[in-house]
């Protein structure tokens, strides 16, 4: 299961969503060409404390399924890739459903701070062409994944 | 320098890496030219800059280790390689994105087999990588995949296996007929990152049972 | 038109989901003479919820002859899927069926795993059916004595494994479980088998 601090998730396998990614990886990433930027740069996610992990995890999520996802079916994508959309958009769906980021006042701070590392990443993400955009991101789930392993216990 | 055109000097520009020791390889093309030469530069994802790997500037090897300068586990890196001949620049290509996280593969354990009577004994030796932790020590497989664990088997007969697996290092299969030869081997899991080792293999013999000699 | 047949869409969609193998159904369109293709086609929960226009078409049934296809492969997170399914006769196709109820694959029956346990010397052995990547079994096994103790251990099936290095005179018995984590459900146990070690018999 997933251990976001507080917040617990199940019935999400990880490997299935690698598995799911790794099946485009190649031609996804090679699609972009823009070496010099990278959406989800260290200061996005490297020291993230477990109490901010959950609602960097459910603001990176939603973006995923509002923006990416959803806009990368405008283009015109190869079978192989709708399917991996899909695995990994409906997983993205049972995590951030399962997902109840604090609002207390006392987190307020903890929410801040999780909410500055979104907004770079964000940020990064509005400055490029959207086309190129959404390929760099899509491409990038190999981060997102690969810093969610941090949190998931076996 | 007078850039030629596209010769497709060069070709396969690729990442190796086996147990983080990640070596970049390249081919030459259909078209090369003798006395080819070739420089390496290598960048993180996400930086403008390219970095000059010294030590393979201008060399006629096919091969650059990158090791060191790919061994941030959180990053990912791309290599260049640009292919010249005597006064002019032919070719350059560029790796995929690399990442030695999901691109190592692992090697077998380093293993010793001690066979006693009615038993045998598999002890694993870690097995220690090129990076290196904040405090400057070598980070061991079991220190960067958190779920990694072995899995030791002993051919019994041609019907069935004995397995044995979990994270600890040492296992024993119990039980056994004295003065007999059996299969053993052991190798390293990671499934997350889809990783499984080739298993290190030992051919050994129990040893005689003396207490009614 | 007059005299052109309409070609009907299939009709009776169901799906019938044992051990995460999900199969759906429906009723052949019968045209006397002519081959009937299928085609099928599914939408997660994303899907209809983010971009309802998106029908992905099945791993493997599109296009399929048989009035049924094998959808595991297609249905790949634990949320409800929506699936649907027209034919095809040469340049004709039907309207689309979509199957009454969306799917969600925690619903699927988790039977008892089928189970072999033997003895070899004084080697209790066990062997578990082979049910895919999902499955794991747990396995309960103790010696029947009075107040036995139970050993368990989780594994994986399709293997023959070695068990416990049993006394000689003693009687065994093992039962299991199925797990499936990707749900979080798991099966009734088996039917508990044991086995018996023969008085003085020598080790293997």
């Amino acid at each position: 299961e997933f251990r976001f601090g507080p917040c617990r998730v199940e019935n999400v396998i990880l490997l299935e969503l690698w598995e799911a990614f790794r099946a485009v990886k190649d031609s996804v990433q090679t699609q972009d060409n823009i070496t010099s930027v990278r959406l989800l740069k260290p200061e996005v996610l490297h020291d993230v404390s477990d109490a901010e992990s959950c609602y960097l995890v459910h603001s990176l999520l939603k973006f995923y399924l509002n923006t990416v996802f959803k806009n990368y079916h405008n283009k015109r994508v190869e079978f192989k890739i709708l399917k991996s959309i899909s695995t990994l958009a409906n997983n993205f769906i049972v995590i951030t459903s399962k997902l109840r980021p604090c609002v207390k006042n006392d987190m307020l701070s903890i929410y801040k701070s999780a909410h500055r590392r979104f907004l770079l990443f964000k940020r990064a993400f509005k400055q490029l062409d959207t086309e190129a955009a959404l390929t760099k991101a899509f491409g990038e789930v190999d981060i997102l994944l690969t810093w969610m392993e941090k949190f998931y216990h076996y | 320098f007078l850039a030629a055109e596209d010769t497709s000097s060069l070709q396969y520009v690729k990442f190796q890496s086996s147990n983080f020791e990640n070596i970049l390889t390249w081919d030459d093309g259909p078209e090369s030219i003798p006395g080819t030469v070739y420089s390496v530069e290598y960048k993180r994802y996400g930086e403008t800059e390219w970095l000059a790997k010294e030590g393979c500037q201008r060399t006629t090897q096919k091969s650059c280790n990158l090791t060191m300068e790919t061994s941030n586990l959180t990053e990912l890196y791309y290599a260049m390689v640009t292919a010249f001949s005597p006064g002019s620049l032919l070719d350059s290509k560029r790796s995929d994105r690399f990442s030695s996280l999901q691109h190592t593969t692992i090697k077998p354990p380093d293993v010793t087999c001690i066979p006693k009577v009615r038993s045998i004994q598999m002890l694993v030796h870690p097995t220690f990588t090129p990076i290196l932790a904040e405090d400057g020590h070598q980070l061991a497989l079991e220190e960067i995949f958190h779920d990694l664990f072995y899995r030791s088997e002993l051919r019994v007969n041609h019907t069935y296996q004995m397995y044995l697996e979990g994270k600890q290092r040492e296992y024993e299969f119990v039980g056994l007929t004295p003065d007999t030869e059996f299969l053993g081997s052991i190798k390293i899991l990671a499934p997350m990152w889809s990783k499984e080792s080739a298993p290190y293999v030992c051919r050994v013999k129990t040893l005689p049972d003396r207490t009614w000699a | 038109p007059d005299g052109v047949v309409v070609l009907p869409a299939p009709q009776n969609l169901s799906i019938q989901s044992a051990n995460m193998k999900h199969l759906l159904t429906w009723s052949p369109v019968i045209m006397p003479g002519e081959t009937v293709f299928y085609s099928v086609e599914y939408q997660g929960e994303y899907e209809s919820l983010y971009t309802s226009h998106i029908w992905i078409p099945s791993s493997w049934c599109s296009p399929t002859k048989g009035p049924e296809c094998d959808v595991t492969d297609d249905i790949t997170a634990t949320v409800p899927y929506n699936l649907r399914v027209r034919a095809t006769l040469g340049s004709q196709t039907s309207a689309w069926s979509t199957l009454e109820h969306p799917f969600n694959r925690n619903s699927t029956v988790l039977t008892p795993p089928r189970m072999e346990v033997t003895k070899d010397g004084l080697h209790l052995v066990i062997e578990l059916e082979d049910l895919g990547p999902h499955f794991e079994f747990l396995v309960v096994y103790w010696r029947e004595e009075p107040g036995a103790k139970e050993h368990v251990k989780v594994m994986t099936g399709g293997l023959p494994v070695h068990l416990e290095t049993m006394e000689p005179g003693a009687m065994y018995c093992v039962k299991a479980e199925a797990l499936v984590k990707a749900i979080g459900k798991h099966s009734a146990f088996n039917q508990a088998e044991c086995v018996e070690v023969q008085g003085e018999s020598l080790p293997l």
